[in-house]
């Protein structure tokens, strides 16, 4: 007999051992298995596509899924501020256009005094 | 999953019970397996629980080796020292007791000799070096295959196959010396 056989044989003694556990025992066992499946999750499905135990789909709802949640606005608001924000230097240039088309010399605007020198001369 | 832990728990208590001689420690270790798959894998797909409890059982059997060396460890030490607590608990192999079979043979004679390899067959396992008992079992009574056996072992194919191999000889040679043929 070689050794397949041999397992092939032994499997119905080891089934047969296996269903004549003692009631005590089985009780215990079944038990143990309904204690189990208390503690069993439902699998979790995230965006439908993934699908992990519910020990890992907590983790990731917990400590992935809603810090992101709470972040993701502020980073919204981040790049919209960034997209919307003027560029420096088109700014200056249209002051500049506006102070050389004003009638006013654009040192009137930095000199406090100018307005009272022009009072005098007027 | 209900279904699943239903059709293993028995043959993973008698595995356990072959593997630590104990019927207590064998229930603590089959219900932390099963609670540890429900609680950790429930979204596996069905085919692969039977690989994941056999690999948890495994682990737990070792854990719970491990750990009785650890203790029996530190209570030579204290006996030695003159400390410890004279406690006999863990005297096992006490598994050889009569049971009331399920499927009752049509004679008593048969009845009885049924029981007799039976419990051949379990003491010659029990009787097994741990790696050698623990390959047998997973390659023929939990029908993996080689590849498998070794993922749940933590050891190459070869050695399965070197396990299962000495493991087969030396129950055909204790069974034999009993007079029992499979």
């Amino acid at each position: 007999m070689n050794e397949r056989e041999f397992g092939q044989k032994a499997k119905p003694w080891l089934d047969r051992a296996a269903s004549q556990v003692g009631d005590l025992q089985a009780t215990r066992l079944k038990a143990a298995r309904l204690r189990a499946l208390d503690a069993y999750q439902e699998p979790v499905r995230i965006f439908g596509l993934v699908t992990v135990s519910g020990g890992t789909a907590q983790w990731l709802r917990y400590s992935v899924l809603q810090p992101a949640l709470l972040v993701l606005p502020i980073l919204a608001l981040v790049a919209a501020l960034a997209v919307q924000s003027p560029n420096p230097e088109v700014e200056l240039g249209e002051i500049d256009a506006l102070l050389l088309t004003q009638e006013l010399p654009p040192d009137a605007f930095l000199d406090k005094e100018f307005r009272e020198w022009l009072a005098k001369q007027g | 999953m209900s279904d699943f832990l239903a059709s293993v728990e028995r043959r993973a208590f008698k595995q356990a019970v072959y593997a630590l001689h104990d019927e207590e420690a064998a229930l603590d270790v089959v219900q932390d397996a099963m609670l540890r798959l429900a609680e950790k894998y429930s979204a596996r797909p069905p085919e692969e629980l039977p690989l994941l409890f056999q690999r948890i059982l495994q682990n737990a059997i070792r854990d719970h080796f491990r750990r009785s060396k650890v203790r029996s460890t530190w209570t030579t030490l204290l006996s030695a020292l003159g400390l410890g607590g004279d406690d006999d608990e863990a005297d096992p192999l006490e598994t050889l007791e009569v049971r009331e079979p399920s499927n009752v043979p049509a004679s008593p004679a048969e009845r009885l000799e049924q029981g007799q390899v039976m419990a051949a067959i379990e003491e010659a396992l029990q009787g097994l070096p741990d790696r050698q008992r623990e390959a047998f079992m997973l390659r023929y009574w939990e029908e993996l295959d080689v590849s498998e056996t070794a993922k749940v072992m933590g050891c190459s194919e070869g050695s399965v196959k070197t396990h299962c191999s000495r493991a087969v000889h030396a129950l055909a040679k204790v069974l034999k010396s009993k007079g029992i043929t499979l």
